[in-house]
């Protein structure tokens, strides 16, 4: 059943010295089931110094996105975050498969629900008719059987909406909320 | 003709090697060398009479009163010397024979060894000890203070009206794939429910959305969507299929909820 298929959406943002994150959840149509959202964050000036640059790999992996996970009722089935968050080296502990989508340039593939492997956790996916596919990269825990299950339900999801959009607006609704908190 | 060239050479070598062997060997014998002596006449001193002895006579002065004491010189002897070196001097050369150099005994030396250390020259001495003093009062110990360096406990917030208050986009589904039938009766109950006639009908798109809570509605014609902001109510709301349509003589936007498959 396409409804049963959860798709969490992770996005933390730095919103002038404040750190903060958000987790969509939605159904396969993109319309949301949970939001959640953490207060901003403020290191001090000493944090900053004690923990260089680790603080904010930290902040994110093990503050923000383990609080957000926790809030959770039930697990998703695909945990998504932005490319630049998974390319950081992401080293959590959500237990279901960690990937990022984003839409390619490369030529279309043959037809809709064809896959391309580019890599070992490098994926492409025909989505659409006539369309660039979508590339689908996955962390290192995932393995390649985990993955062909991901790839299957991104495709029954990908099939009713656009599965890089929710990240906008995840990051969008954290703006507001900092704009509004201020 | 080299045979002769070679003839005339061994004649020529012959010819001199019998010149050469046939010379007499004439052996000389040096006179010795006997180095003469000759004796010359001894030199002959003959001896003068000596001298006339020398007679002072005294002689008053009368310059003065009382007079100057006269004084006696003494006479002069004569001796006669002789000189012997003459007599022993001769023209006979005396041989004299040096020693030959002799082998010095070798002695071994001994090389005495390196110092072991350095003399430093030029010490200069302190000029004076300097004298220690003890503070007898101890420095305090600092007190340690803790910060806890560990980011604070957040707090996760539901904010899922935030969130549905966003623009959602939710894309067509593709009719061709749909069952031929279904679609069929999907149409009868689009005329049914806009009241239109079908040919006057442009159909947009398919899209499943939550039976209530939109809030609004927007059609996307350049990507085939549609864009809907939601209520709380529409979380829980069932999905189901909607047919958005244009009107063909107005333009004006038809839709409506078909009954599910």
């Amino acid at each position: 059943m396409a409804e049963s298929i959860k798709l969490a959406y992770f996005m933390a943002v730095k919103e002038g010295a404040s750190y903060l994150g958000g987790l969509l959840v939605t159904d396969t149509s993109g319309i949301p089931l949970d939001f959640r959202y953490t207060e901003p964050i403020t290191p001090t000036h000493l944090q900053s110094i004690l923990y260089g640059k680790s603080l904010e790999p930290h902040l994110k992996e093990e503050v923000i996105q383990k609080t957000l996970l926790k809030e959770l009722k039930t697990p998703p089935d695909l945990f998504i975050l932005s490319a630049t968050e998974l390319a950081g080296g992401w080293s959590g502990d959500a237990k279901c498969p960690v990937l990022a989508v984003q839409k390619s340039q490369e030529t279309p593939l043959v037809k809709v629900g064809t896959t391309f492997r580019a890599g070992p956790r490098d994926i492409l996916l025909q989505l659409a008719e006539g369309a660039a596919p979508l590339r689908v990269m996955f962390a290192a825990s995932v393995d390649a059987a985990a993955q062909e299950q991901a790839m299957a339900k991104l495709l029954e999801a990908g099939y009713h909406m656009d599965l890089t959009e929710p990240l906008e607006r995840v990051t969008v609704a954290l703006q507001s909320l900092v704009v509004k908190g201020s | 003709m080299f045979g002769r060239v070679r003839g005339a050479m061994a004649d020529a070598a012959e010819t001199l090697r019998r010149t050469f062997a046939s010379l007499p060997v004439v052996t000389v014998v040096p006179e010795p060398f006997h180095p003469g002596s000759h004796r010359g006449d001894l030199l002959a001193v003959a001896p003068r009479p000596g001298l006339d002895l020398l007679a002072a006579t005294g002689r008053g002065a009368k310059l003065f009163r009382e007079g100057v004491p006269s004084l006696a010189l003494p006479p002069f002897e004569a001796k006669l010397q002789a000189e012997a070196g003459w007599a022993s001097w001769g023209a006979e050369a005396e041989v004299v024979r040096m020693t030959p150099l002799e082998a010095g005994r070798a002695a071994q030396v001994a090389v005495p060894p390196l110092p072991r250390q350095a003399r430093t020259l030029g010490r200069v001495e302190a000029p004076a000890c300097p004298g220690t003093r003890r503070i007898a009062e101890p420095l305090v110990h600092p007190g340690t203070r803790r910060l806890d360096p560990r980011l604070g406990d957040v707090s996760a917030q539901a904010g899922l009206e935030a969130i549905l208050g966003l623009p959602i986009p939710i894309r067509a589904e593709d009719i061709q794939r749909l069952p031929k039938g279904l679609w069929m009766r999907y149409s009868l109950q689009l005329v049914r429910g806009t009241g239109e006639n079908v040919r006057n009908l442009e159909v947009l798109g398919l899209f499943r959305i939550p039976r209530k809570g939109v809030a609004d509605l927007r059609h996307d014609p350049r990507q085939s969507r549609i864009l809907i902001r939601l209520e709380a109510s529409a979380v829980r709301a069932p999905r189901e299929p909607f047919i958005l349509a244009r009107r063909k003589d107005d333009g004006a936007l038809l839709s409506c909820f078909v009954e599910g498959s």
